[in-house]
């Protein structure tokens, strides 16, 4: 054991004699007692790892004897196997290369079988010529350190595999609102004799369900429904509404599909169902298709509950709202007027449903700067007389270019006749 | 896929010559053959590279399930051998670099020639009958070793370091930097190194093979050295006068030695 | 900092809020929260102030049907006074022009 010479005590009285003669006696220990009870392992190998020398601070935490160990072993026999195996796949290696090597966390093995975890450093001796002579190594005790970190290693598990969960989770939960937002809309637009159609639904954020719906179906041999709206808010509560909405529209077709009749049911549901509690409501647009096989005309009835006028883009290259005023949102009050609108499209007339996600897009700093329906009339006017997937792709163009001002979610819906004069071909 | 880039491939020394193929093993990358190399160059053409996972290595090509079998690195093998179209290549593969060899010759015969299994184990696991100088505990123990001495490397950034070629001086500040890689695949290296078992394949070694060892190699002994060399059918076993697992660091001129001894035999 | 501000005052008649500032998907509730805890007797008329209201999205919209249904419910009255004209314009549109009575100050609103 290490223990020091001097029993004298330097704080000992007031006499400075003492006290100097000790710090005199500090200063004279020799590089043999600083090696030998230093606060580390020190310790030398050959550069097969045969001990040569090592100092008796190390010897004490091994409680090995000089003689059994210098000569007799090497450094990886004072090592764990564990550590055997890192020392030569990683420490040997490593300290070849570079001739030195720092900080490496290792365990060693004592006589009693306790291991005891070190940080080892090595540097190598080189020769004159520079040839490898020995390998020089300390060992620090980090059995602290070593509580720490794995403490910390396992906090950083811990957090991984939560995140790992985290991410998991939400992907489920993307899945998830993928097949409910899915859900509230048609796959396909039904083939529609005489007709085209073009639709499109954007979502603002991919994070949330949006509250847009629309569809179209055939209701008997004659005739087709068509419907298009926007439920107030967002996310599952919307959805669960939107859904709501677009089964109630498609049974109260079946069941009478005069266009106001279908808005009156579907505004008694809401209100029944909703007007306790937090109110629910919508904007719709519910229409039906006729088209005349004979004249290729197709005649359009429509409604409206407190939607954004629909409109309708002639084969003449003009465009304009279809009017119908005073149509109340469905679904705030127990009994409420739809306007119902008849109009007829010619070959080459296109109708246009939009949400007003398209209308109050930004296009300013100000939150007040907004597209606007005179700018959508204009942009209508110019894509006047041209297929319905025209019209769709020229305003999901339109779309992409309010970038991050399209703060809201957008349904369109364009349904028109083709004309033999119409500037593209289907 | 650019095999070159992703494998990290060099190839260097005379091109008219044979080509030497040279693996590194578990923990370290394509630097451990820079004492080796030099011997090789004037007659050989020598082909390095970094298995995926290792070195600067594409980590980005890295796959869980593939790296979980020795197949998987043999495959690396095989791919940097089409994309150079190597035929006849004489394999110097250390560690579990010898055993990647002998997999790779089996599904490419066409491209690998010859062997030099350099301190290779077939299994380190005791097996009934079989000594091969380790029990399952001692690789778990290894395994901590290794996650212990990654701790300040965040999982995420050493990807950035290792992978990021406009900023190699990265690589050069850290400390003990050659053979540090991601500390997940490093790990799962390591688990299909010390937990494979590929003593079936060295029976079906067709082609002429050097076994190196040591006399003294704490991860692959004489006797499974001795073992190797005794399935392998026509094999030559050589022993190295050399300690440690790495003869061809620790004793260069013997390795180099026997092993164009070896090359020069297959002329 | 949220842009809206609500400021409410007593008129004989009932309570008048002015609603100052944005009223959006962010600050809507507020509007619903303080609307919930107004007390509202049979016979009173609440009067929303809208004169000092910057911008009115669809939450905004809800919030004032939500002040609606909370004045049917007390068996009061609702009105709104001074509605900006883009506010107005949206009125129209979902047909509320119709179920709420406007009033063009609020001045007028408080008149019995």
């Amino acid at each position: 054991m290490c223990r020091t010479g001097q029993q004298s005590d330097p704080h000992d009285a007031d006499d400075e004699k003492t006290s100097d003669a000790a710090f005199a006696a500090l200063l004279e220990d020799s590089a043999e007692e600083l090696y030998e009870c230093a606060p580390c392992g020190y310790l030398s190998t050959l550069m097969d790892g045969t001990i040569a020398k090592i100092n008796t601070t190390l010897l004490d935490w091994l409680g090995l004897n000089r003689e059994a160990v210098v000569g007799r072993m090497r450094f990886t026999d004072l090592l764990t196997v564990g550590g055997r195996l890192y020392h030569e796949t990683h420490f040997a290696p490593l300290l070849r290369m570079q001739g030195e090597i720092g900080g490496v966390a290792l365990e060693i093995r004592k006589a009693d079988g306790v291991r005891m975890p070190v940080l080892a450093s090595s540097v190598v001796k080189h020769g004159a010529t520079g040839e490898p002579l020995l390998i020089r190594t300390t060992l620090f005790d980090a059995r602290d350190r070593r509580a720490y970190e794995e403490e910390l290693l396992r906090a950083r598990r811990a957090a991984e595999e939560a995140q790992r969960q985290a991410e998991a989770d939400r992907a489920r939960l993307q899945d998830a609102l993928a097949a409910l937002q899915s859900s509230l809309l048609p796959d396909t637009l039904p083939p529609i004799p005489g007709m085209e159609s073009a639709a499109h639904y954007r979502t603002a954020s991919p994070d949330r369900l949006g509250g847009d719906f629309y569809d179209v179906f055939r209701l008997d041999a004659a005739r087709f429904v068509f419907f298009l709206g926007d439920v107030c808010g967002k996310g599952p509560q919307a959805a669960a509404v939107t859904s709501l909405t677009r089964y109630t529209l498609r049974a109260a077709a079946l069941h009478d599909p005069d266009p106001a009749s279908a808005l009156t049911t579907l505004n008694r549901v809401l209100h029944e169902r909703y007007s306790s509690g937090d109110p629910r409501y919508c904007t719709a647009i519910f229409g039906t298709l006729e088209p005349d096989p004979v004249t290729g005309q197709v005649t359009v009835h429509l409604a409206s509950g407190g939607h954004p006028p629909a409109l309708v883009l002639r084969a003449d290259g003009t465009a304009d709202f279809l009017p119908t005023p005073g149509g109340l949102l469905v679904g705030i009050l127990p009994t409420a007027r739809f306007t119902p609108a008849t109009i007829t499209l010619g070959p080459g007339d296109t109708l246009l449903l939009y949400t007003d996600g398209l209308t109050e897009a930004r296009t300013g700093e100000s939150r007040t700067d907004l597209y606007g329906d005179e700018a959508l009339r204009a942009f209508a006017t110019d894509q006047a007389g041209r297929y319905p997937q025209a019209v769709m792709k020229a305003l999901t163009g339109l779309l992409d270019s309010f970038g991050d001002g399209l703060d809201d979610d957008t349904a369109l819906l364009a349904l028109g006749v083709p004309a033999s004069g119409s500037r593209e071909p289907a | 896929m650019d095999v070159q880039r992703r494998n990290n491939v060099t190839v260097t020394g005379n091109p008219h010559g044979p080509t030497v193929v040279l693996a590194h093993g578990f923990g370290c990358d394509q630097n451990m053959w820079r004492l080796t190399v030099p011997a090789l160059v004037k007659d050989y053409r020598v082909v390095l590279f970094d298995y995926v996972g290792s070195g600067r290595s594409d980590l980005s090509a890295f796959s869980e399930t593939r790296y979980a079998s020795l197949a998987g690195y043999a495959q690396d093998v095989v791919d940097v051998c089409d994309v150079l179209d190597l035929r006849g290549v004489v394999f110097v593969g250390h560690s579990v670099s010898a055993m990647i060899g002998v997999l790779a010759a089996q599904m490419a015969p066409e491209r690998i020639g010859a062997l030099v299994m350099v301190a290779p184990s077939p299994r380190y696991i005791d097996d009934e009958g079989y000594r091969g100088g380790f029990s399952a505990e001692d690789i778990e123990e290894l395994l901590d070793s290794m996650e212990l001495n990654y701790l300040g490397w965040s999982a995420a950034m050493a990807p950035v370091i290792m992978g990021n070629a406009e900023r190699p001086e990265l690589g050069e500040e850290l400390a003990n930097s050659f053979c540090a890689t991601d500390p997940a695949m490093a790990r799962v290296f390591a688990r299909t190194t010390f937990l494979s078992d590929s003593r079936q394949d060295l029976n079906k070694v067709s082609v002429p093979t050097l076994v190196l060892d040591c006399t003294q190699d704490a991860i692959a002994p004489r006797e499974v050295g001795a073992y190797v060399h005794q399935a392998i059918p026509g094999s030559t076993l050589l022993t190295l006068d050399a300690t440690g697992h790495c003869p061809h660091m620790s004793a260069p001129e013997a390795t180099n030695e026997a092993i164009t001894g070896f090359l020069a035999g297959l002329r | 900092m949220s842009p809206l501000n609500i400021e409410v005052r007593d008129a004989p008649i009932g309570p008048v809020l002015e609603v100052i500032g944005e009223l959006d998907y962010d600050t809507s509730a507020e509007l619903r929260h303080l609307l919930a805890a107004l007390p509202l007797k049979p016979g009173q008329r609440l009067v929303l102030d809208l004169a000092r209201m910057e911008f009115c999205d669809s939450s905004g919209i809800s919030a004032l049907i939500a002040a609606r249904n909370h004045a049917q419910s007390a068996g009061a009255d609702i009105a709104l006074a001074a509605v900006p004209a883009n506010t107005l314009r949206v009125l129209r549109v979902v047909g509320l022009d119709q179920v709420f009575p406007l009033h063009p100050v609020a001045e007028s609103a408080i008149e019995p």
